[in-house]
């Protein structure tokens, strides 16, 4: 008896294995596991550079590779601090209201067309501070109050829109300061200076990651909240600070963002929110938290980045684009995420 | 307990008041409505949002009229939202007894049949302005829904895609950037460029591609064309002012704001600022300020009977009416009455920017 109930087993065990997740879970193993899954959104990246340069050989030009990275900067900036919430399993939808308050303390404090101030560079770090202060709030609310990311980060989102629209008076205000518009203008070593402020942010981030406890806490909150708990870790204090350096993170891009367009008006972060979330997304930062990284989140804005540049380059029709857009996220995130483990999809 | 206790008390103590506060208030409120009847008429401004320069402007307009006829003005927000907006146009028609002249902007095209609707009913004057459904008619609500203003998006399209053509030398290639796919406004302005290529054979569009109104779209798109076409792009054509700019930004990064003309259409500052140092070629405008203001003069002539609405000409009743085109030629002179100063508009001639009777 005992030797017939051992094969039965497991082969109930297979019946209960769906194709789905049978024959990508096959393939993983037969290129290495867990190892191949973690490289994927890295073949995406490159299968979709190889396809472009391909077609359209103008893609691998120097001043295009240039134009990808400064199209990069700001995403990625703001894509920087939303992996960090991400990761802790929280999400931080207050985006694109931090991102427009920050451009709009920037323009309103350097020299503008609305008002008379001139405060130069302090303009930049007021803007900075005031995105930092906004995500600390967010974290407040959250932890304090006891209210969901979802519901504390909306609300934020729409005080911080209000907030600019209130200072703007609606309109849009120039950027008249050389200096600060020369992130956007000047270039070292052959990048304008944004790109060099996204790539010092994402060393910044990969840093706090991997090198400092905080990251590893923020990791460890979002693999398991209670665990983490049980183990020592100060949870309220954690997540406080992961959303002020998420803040701290947009507050750079809206400075970026407004040098950028030489103007600040209220709606200047539209639609950053779910570039970024993607961008996170297809990386393969999973939204339960716990697992990916800032490097990941590189790789997902460049994916996303030179996606949009190719369907430019190959000349794909702007009333099917956002149709192809969707199905190359459901291709990456069906490819990097390792759903053989998933017990259950929410 | 004894906390509940007085809260319950306070709760009763509290309603009677109210109760007693609130008949008082409709007493007094229904007192006036007798007076004011004679009063002169309320005029209220109903617009989408503050939070865009256009309708920023366009309360400027409004409110300069209001003071140059003496009149109460005020403005509603709909913020989007279009029941918000017709519910506040009714609390304001159940408020003035119907003494009142609106100018509106509705939210969305079917929001004109119930706000004319309800302005009806209540014997109040309203004009319209861009969006109303096709089978709505002034005429079908005498006297009281007097116009109806909209700019023809086909013409802007075209006059703006002319300019860009001649000011680039009557060939090459132009790339195009039109608004969110959906809207009549970008479908409109679209056949304008399509008829004014059509016109010019040695012009070729390279690409038309869509980045939804907005100059953070354009931006990286405009990135992104310069890779695909580089130098033969000669010039921009954008279906608003905002895009242009985008465009204009990412040309800057690239040492070529000033060598390839944009044009696009809305007249924001800061277009009209590119059309004096020649980033742009040109920029036409609906002239908000006077759609805010004449909207509300030709509601209010209409209400003390300057005129009457039944013996008006159908092009006055459904009217397009002339949009402002700001190049080379005049941007100083538009400077000096538009930016710098407030605009001076005759209020008395309301029919002086009639274009021609509404396309049906």
């Amino acid at each position: 008896m005992t030797i017939h109930t051992e094969p039965l087993k497991s082969v109930s065990d297979i019946e209960r294995t769906t194709l789905m997740t049978f024959l990508p879970g096959r393939i993983a193993t037969v290129f290495g596991g867990r190892r191949w899954r973690s490289l994927a959104p890295l073949a995406v990246l490159i299968v979709l550079c190889v396809l472009i340069a391909i077609a359209n050989p103008n893609f691998i030009e120097l001043r295009n590779l240039v134009r990808l990275a400064n199209s990069a900067a700001v995403p990625l900036t703001l894509a920087m601090g939303l992996t960090f919430i991400i990761l802790m399993g929280s999400i931080d939808l207050s985006v694109e209201g931090t991102l427009s308050v920050a451009a709009m303390v920037v323009v309103l404090l350097a020299a503008n067309d609305g008002n008379g101030n001139d405060y130069g560079w302090w303009a930049v770090l007021a803007a900075v501070v005031a995105g930092t202060a906004m995500g600390f709030v967010s974290g407040l609310v959250q932890t304090m109050l006891r209210i969901p990311s979802f519901m504390a980060t909306l609300g934020m989102w729409f005080i911080g829109l209000g907030l600019s629209v209130y200072m703007l008076g609606g309109s849009a205000i120039r950027l008249n300061d050389a200096s600060i518009r020369d992130l956007a203008l000047t270039r070292f070593l052959g990048l304008p200076l944004a790109v060099w402020v996204a790539t010092g942010a994402f060393l910044l981030a990969a840093i706090i990651q991997y090198h400092t406890k905080l990251g590893r806490h923020i990791l460890a909150i979002g693999g398991d909240e209670d665990v983490a708990k049980l183990s020592g870790v100060n949870v309220v204090r954690v997540r406080i600070t992961a959303f002020a350096l998420a803040g701290f993170f947009f507050g750079i891009s809206g400075v970026l963002a407004a040098a950028q367009l030489g103007q600040s008006h209220a709606v200047i972060g539209d639609g950053r929110l779910f570039a970024a979330v993607t961008a996170v997304v297809v990386g393969g930062t999973a939204l339960t938290g716990g697992e990916g990284g800032v490097v990941n989140t590189l790789i997902g804005v460049l994916i996303v980045t030179v996606l949009a540049n190719g369907m430019i380059l190959l000349g794909i029709s702007p009333y099917i684009q956002q149709t192809v857009q969707g199905l190359m996220i459901i291709a990456a995130v069906a490819l990097s995420l390792d759903r053989v483990r998933l017990r259950i999809v929410k | 307990m004894k906390d509940r206790t007085s809260l319950t008390l306070s709760g009763t103590v509290s309603r009677r008041t109210l109760m007693m506060g609130a008949t008082a208030g409709m007493a007094v409120l229904a007192m006036p409505r007798v007076l004011r009847a004679q009063e002169k008429p309320t005029l209220v401004t109903s617009i989408r949002s503050l939070s865009n320069p256009y309708h920023a402007v366009w309360k400027t307009g409004a409110e300069a009229y209001a003071k140059w006829a003496g009149l109460e003005h005020v403005t509603l927000v709909s913020e989007g939202n279009s029941e918000k907006g017709i519910a506040d146009i009714k609390a304001m028609l159940a408020k003035t007894g119907g003494n009142m002249v609106l100018n509106s902007d509705p939210n969305d095209t079917p929001d004109a049949r119930p706000i004319v609707e309800a302005c009806a009913k209540a014997g109040a004057y309203v004009v319209t302005q861009w969006n109303k459904p096709g089978d709505l008619h002034p005429k079908d609500f005498n006297p009281n829904y007097v116009s109806h203003i909209e700019f023809d998006g086909i013409e802007s399209g075209k006059t703006i895609a002319e300019i860009l053509f001649k000011t680039i030398g009557g060939k090459g290639g132009i790339v195009a950037l039109g608004g969110l796919i959906s809207t009549t406004a970008a479908i409109e302005r679209k056949k304008g460029l399509d008829a004014a290529l059509a016109a010019n054979p040695d012009i070729k569009l390279l690409d038309f591609q869509v980045a939804n109104w907005k100059s953070t779209e354009a931006f990286d798109l405009m990135g992104n064309l310069l890779t695909r076409f580089g130098d033969d792009i000669k010039g921009i054509w954008a279906a608003n002012d905002d895009m242009g700019s985008g465009a204009l930004e990412a040309l800057r990064a690239e040492n070529l704001a000033g060598k390839v003309p944009i044009v696009g259409v809305d007249g924001i500052k800061t277009a009209v600022d590119a059309v004096r140092t020649g980033e742009f070629a040109c920029t036409v405008t609906s002239d908000p300020f006077w759609q805010g203001g004449m909207g509300l003069a030709i509601g209010y002539n209409a209400k003390i009977g300057k005129f009457d609405p039944v013996k008006e000409p159908p092009e006055h009743r459904e009217f397009y009416g002339k949009a402002v085109l700001i190049s080379h030629d005049n941007v100083e002179e538009y400077y000096k009455t538009n930016v710098d100063a407030k605009p001076e508009i005759d209020w008395n001639d309301l029919w002086g920017r009639v274009t021609g009777a509404i396309r049906t």
